[in-house]
């Protein structure tokens, strides 16, 4: 076993996008993306600016995966979220007792959930739950 | 490209699981069997370019491969070999840029092979750690590619044809049926067995809204062929088959960018350029070999080549159109789903049944051939966002 790493990188290079959701709108086309960059993925304008994701939205498409890789738990619902304001999220529902209750439509909230470790450090990032009806 | 390049030779071997043969068995294997289907003979000598699809090699552990390993393979150190990598249309990639290495006028007569070794190792560490799986990904972030791999990546498309265009997992399910039923008849393809409704929506979910059955195998194979300047070409053969146009379509790498969830719009780009290179349409085609990773792949990519309107897929494939006798037979080689899908070698061995098909030579699997045009499409990469499409012909 190598001794843990002081750092992990990924904490430096997405600690805008990881935690405080820093994504970029386009001023010519108004495509919003994630993480930032420096040129617009849809037209290829450099006339962008920072734009922060709103942590709820509603699932525009979903799937349930059962068949993974070593490290997680199936099943693991898969989703693809139109973020309120504007922009998509990928990530993974978690805290559902049953997968099979997920609609396209229902609408999600972010919540902070350990993800991974990185040479022995925790790696943080963003899960989904459903959000309650209100 | 239209008229500029013919294919005079292909040649690949039975797709499958192969444990007694290496990904220079299987390459060899196929360059030779392409060598010998040039009807007038060929100097291996004559060919002075190749173009080498390999996709997973660096990936699982196979081996970064490059030029020098066909250069190896089939004996020939005196000539250029690039390799190609562009997701699951690598072969068709490799393809495409023959054509174009002939078309340029730089070369006479090129080579384009494709091979594939993917059952040396379980799925878990291929096709499904592929998509990220833990997570990582796209620049490493923790959690945008978590949960994902290969089927996901179809599965999220799945659900929302379902929801906006009305498939069920039924009409997914004929997909499987067709393919299935026609790969019985082709003796290169991995699997040659019915499967019924019952069968498919029995079989265990992979990913909801996909079953196993739905999924096309991971399978070992190379497939070759051999392209000339047209005007060269009856020297080599009696029967040279014409490349009308060959385009590759690009869409977003990342999910979160893309415009919707119904169509893939790096189909839509690959197939318009190719028709216009070509200079047909889609009704022009009597048949297509078309991208089926997954059943529902394959009906959104009819589609999106235009053979019919987003949403009509799906009721023209249950209306029998689709069948190996119907209106435009999809996929009578069985399709990725029955006849397997060794990456590098899917699109090349997609190439060699159209070819077999236009030269009328398919025996049981014969389609009829009415304006001797075929079309070959093949998708895949980071996103799904690489598309190939290349457009064949008997006659110019």
């Amino acid at each position: 076993m190598s001794a843990p790493a002081p750092a992990s990188p990924v904490f430096w290079r997405f600690n805008p996008e990881i935690f405080r959701l820093i994504g970029v709108k386009c001023k010519d086309c108004n495509h919003i993306t994630y993480p930032r960059r420096k040129i617009c993925p849809v037209c290829g304008s450099l006339n962008i600016e920072e734009y922060k994701l709103s942590r709820k939205g509603t699932v525009h498409t979903f799937c349930i995966n059962w068949v993974l890789p070593p490290g997680l738990e199936p099943p693991v619902p898969l989703v693809i979220v139109d973020l309120e304001g504007g922009g998509r999220y990928q990530g993974i529902i978690a805290e559902v007792d049953d997968p099979g209750q997920i609609k396209i439509g229902d609408k999600v909230e972010m919540v902070l959930r350990k993800v991974d470790t990185d040479r022995g450090i925790n790696v943080y990032g963003y899960k989904f739950r459903l959000a309650e009806e209100s | 490209m239209r008229g500029k390049v013919a294919v005079i030779g292909v040649g690949m071997i039975p797709f499958g699981e192969h444990f007694n043969k290496g990904l220079e068995d299987m390459a060899q294997e196929a360059y030779i069997a392409c060598l010998k289907s040039v009807d007038k003979g060929i100097d291996p000598k004559e060919i002075k370019a190749a173009w080498f699809g390999q996709w997973s090699g660096g990936m699982i552990g196979q081996g970064a491969q490059s030029g020098s390993m066909l250069a190896s393979m089939i004996g020939n150190m005196e000539i250029p070999i690039t390799r190609v990598e562009n997701g699951c249309p690598t072969g068709s990639d490799a393809f495409r840029n023959a054509c174009i290495g002939v078309a340029s006028g730089i070369y006479d007569v090129v080579l384009a092979l494709g091979v594939e070794k993917m059952r040396d190792k379980p799925g878990s560490e291929s096709l499904i750690g592929a998509g990220g799986g833990k997570g990582g990904g796209l620049g490493s972030h923790p959690s945008w590619m978590m949960g994902t791999g290969g089927p996901s990546l179809q599965a999220l498309y799945a659900t929302r044809q379902m929801y906006e265009l009305g498939c069920t997992m039924e009409d997914f399910a004929r997909v499987a049926i067709k393919n299935h039923h026609n790969g019985i008849f082709c003796p290169y393809a991995h699997y040659r067995f019915e499967v019924t409704m019952e069968r498919v929506l029995n079989s265990p979910i992979v990913c909801w809204p996909l079953h196993l059955l739905d999924c096309c195998p991971q399978t070992d194979g190379a497939a070759a062929a051999i392209v000339c300047r047209t005007d060269l070409a009856k020297n080599y053969t009696d029967k040279p088959i014409y490349v009308l146009g060959s385009n590759i379509g690009l869409d977003h790498a990342n999910y979160w960018d893309k415009h919707n969830f119904t169509e893939m719009l790096a189909t839509v780009r690959a197939a318009r350029g190719a028709f216009e290179m070509a200079g047909v349409k889609p009704e022009d085609i009597d048949f297509a070999e078309c991208h089926d990773c997954f059943t529902n792949t394959e009906l959104m990519n009819v589609e999106d080549i235009g053979i019919c309107k987003k949403g009509e897929a799906h009721k023209l494939l249950e209306a029998g159109e689709f069948d190996m006798h119907g209106r435009i037979p999809i996929n009578p080689s069985g399709g990725l789903k029955a006849h397997g899908h060794p990456i590098a070698a899917t699109g090349i061995g997609q190439l060699c049944e159209c070819t077999w098909q236009l030269r009328e030579e398919s025996d049981q699997r014969q389609v009829e051939i009415k304006n001797g045009i075929a079309l070959q499409h093949n998708c895949g990469g980071p996103g799904f966002g690489v598309s190939c499409v290349t457009i064949l012909s008997r006659s110019l």
